[in-house]
């Protein structure tokens, strides 16, 4: 379904974000990178639609060679879930979830902001699947807390109906318990539709308990491509230096952080 | 950055850079602009303000005998108030003058009017009086000034909204971010500074010769010019709004101009209105200027009375025009808290 052959990327201040990266990803697949800032899964992620170019390789999407003359349609099959989730604020939920749509809507229409009616009945029934109620509809984005944002921004993905979701560090700026529900629902857009699911995570235990694949990335280079089971120590400390499973096990996200800042301290 | 990130890691504490907010440059080139500001001060004449100033300041608190400042302000103040809001017309010079059908308010009053003949025999002047009947409208120059004073704001709000409509597509060229084509952008930005560089009131001139005396020249040039401001401030905005909504729509193959219309706009709508309540109360004043070279509105009408010595209509119409902007400023602040 997706696939990267030898793909780099070189940026003109020198930096190698990405170095001969081949990849084959299938459908129902939920896959997660893993990897520490700046190591390139980002870069990995935003190929799949465009948004960044290799430098040399291709990639391959539902059988079609990804370029600027196919971009468009290509990019249809694809959405992305972001980190900061990237809504219009002011904008109500309705329209944040509709404006997924718009490559499909005429041009006046969507200027005047007239959906066609099965884009808003479909965006009613998506707000109901990600766990959003009526009351929801009409609020502004930015009144919605950051787990019910990103439940916005993922039924924004799903509205065209694509082959591929892309999610670049979806649950960073959430809280355990609401990143929880977000991994929830994408395992389940994974599992129960026959979607891939690509993900780009910091949390291991995340990736542990939700991905059936993962892939780890280190200075533009995949270092590992796993099934969650066999993510042991060793595998980790390829992209974690000093990883210390002792202390990340079974502890939620704000003990390691107290942990961690505790250790500097002393 | 991560270069800059790893320098700054192996380097102790004590070698970190850490500078104060300004140096030794700083207070040169400030005394050096304080140095140029006071010379160009005396060239404007602002000693001249300073001890005009004091001196009123003196008169006031009696150590001075004479203030040429007070003494001005206060043949101002005699000449202008009270302000005129009455109108006597003559019925002999009303046509089709109908007694039965006179204005609201309005009453047939005969007054004594001082007449001077010339006695064509003798040639002796002679003066004599007579009874004439006059029309007296106790609100009738008010009523006459509101009504050029709704002609002025109509003129402010068309002229607000071909700025506007103007404005959009200039807009959209001078926005770095949406115009990669370097001619369109460069015209685009061109044509923004020149028509913020042209002066309402000098276009006005031009467009009175094209367009002949009345509102269509002062509409027209205080659109151009306030359609300068708001290409500027609508692109600098459009640069500088959150790029994440617009790239969650980039992502998904969404056109530019669906981009602008649904992760710019809203976002940029506040100040977008804010900017435009500004214009129409600017344009309102402004259209009381351009109306000074006669393009329409209440400026033909204080230009009149001003050079016909009458200051107390002068001081009506000022009046007027204050209240019409406080208005205005309360209307924009109320629809703003509502929008926000």
């Amino acid at each position: 379904m997706l696939s990267y052959r030898n793909v780099s990327k070189h940026y003109a201040d020198g930096t190698n974000a990405l170095t001969d990266v081949t990849l084959e990803l299938n459908p129902g697949e939920f896959c997660v990178f893993l990897g520490h800032s700046g190591a390139g899964k980002s870069t990995l992620l935003r190929m799949a639609n465009g948004l960044v170019t290799p430098s040399s390789g291709s990639v391959n999407v539902d059988g079609e060679t990804l370029s600027s003359s196919n971009l468009k349609q290509v990019c249809q099959k694809i959405s992305m879930i972001h980190q900061e989730y990237n809504l219009s604020g002011r904008s109500t939920v309705a329209t944040n979830v509709m404006s997924g749509a718009l490559a499909d809507v005429n041009f006046l229409m969507a200027q005047l902001g007239w959906f066609p009616r099965q884009i808003r009945e479909k965006c009613c029934e998506l707000l109901e699947l990600v766990g959003l109620e009526e009351k929801h509809l009409h609020r502004r984005a930015r009144s919605l807390s950051g787990g019910q944002q990103q439940r916005v921004g993922i039924a924004r993905s799903l509205i065209l109906d694509p082959k591929i979701i892309l999610a670049d560090e979806p649950i960073s700026s959430l809280d355990p318990s609401s990143s929880i529900e977000i991994m929830t629902l994408l395992q389940s857009l994974a599992v129960n539709t026959g979607r891939l699911v690509l993900c780009s995570l910091h949390q291991v235990e995340m990736a542990k308990n939700f991905a059936d694949r993962v892939v780890g990335i280190e200075s533009g280079r995949v270092v590992f491509d796993v099934k969650p089971e066999d993510l042991d120590d060793n595998v980790l400390s390829l992209i974690y230096e000093n990883y210390n499973p002792s202390r990340a096990d079974n502890l939620d996200e704000n003990t390691q952080v107290e942990n961690l800042i505790t250790s500097k301290v002393v | 950055m991560n270069r800059n990130t790893h320098d700054d890691r192996t380097r102790n504490a004590s070698e970190w850079d850490n500078p104060p907010p300004f140096g030794f440059r700083a207070v040169l080139v400030f005394i050096i602009i304080f140095a140029l500001m006071t010379f160009s001060a005396k060239n404007i004449e602002l000693d001249k303000a300073v001890s005009l100033s004091v001196e009123a300041g003196s008169y006031l608190f009696g150590t001075a005998d004479h203030s040429q400042v007070i003494y001005g302000g206060k043949k101002i103040a005699q000449s202008m108030f009270p302000p005129v809001l009455s109108e006597t017309t003559e019925v002999s010079r009303i046509e089709n003058f109908d007694p039965n059908k006179t204005p609201l308010f309005s009453k047939i009053k005969s007054i004594e009017q001082l007449t001077t003949s010339i006695d064509p025999e003798t040639l002796e002047i002679r003066q004599s009086k007579t009874a004439v009947q006059v029309l007296y409208n106790p609100i009738g120059y008010l009523t006459h000034v509101v009504k050029k004073m709704l002609e002025t704001i109509e003129m402010a709000v068309w002229a607000t909204i071909l700025a506007t409509i103007i404005s959009m597509p200039l807009a959209y060229f001078s926005a770095a971010n949406y115009t990669e084509n370097k001619i369109a952008y460069t015209s685009a930005r061109a044509i923004v500074s020149f028509l913020r560089a042209v002066p309402e009131l000098i276009s006005a001139m031009f467009l009175v010769l094209m367009f002949g005396f009345g509102p269509v020249a002062g509409v027209l040039a205080l659109a151009f010019h306030a359609a300068g401001f708001l290409g500027k401030f609508y692109a600098e905005d459009i640069e500088n709004t959150e790029k994440g909504p617009q790239d969650a729509l980039k992502a998904v193959g969404v056109s530019k101009l669906k981009r602008l219309r649904y992760a710019v706009l809203p976002n940029v709508l506040p100040q977008y209105i804010a900017y435009n309540m500004y214009i129409l109360d600017r344009n309102i004043r402004m259209a009381t200027v351009v109306g000074i070279v006669g393009a329409g509105g209440i400026g033909q009408e204080l230009k009149g009375r001003y050079d016909m010595f009458d200051y107390g209509h002068v001081m009506t119409i000022l009046l007027l025009i204050f209240l019409t902007v406080y208005a205005l400023d309360q209307v924009s602040s109320k629809l703003r808290s509502k929008l926000i």
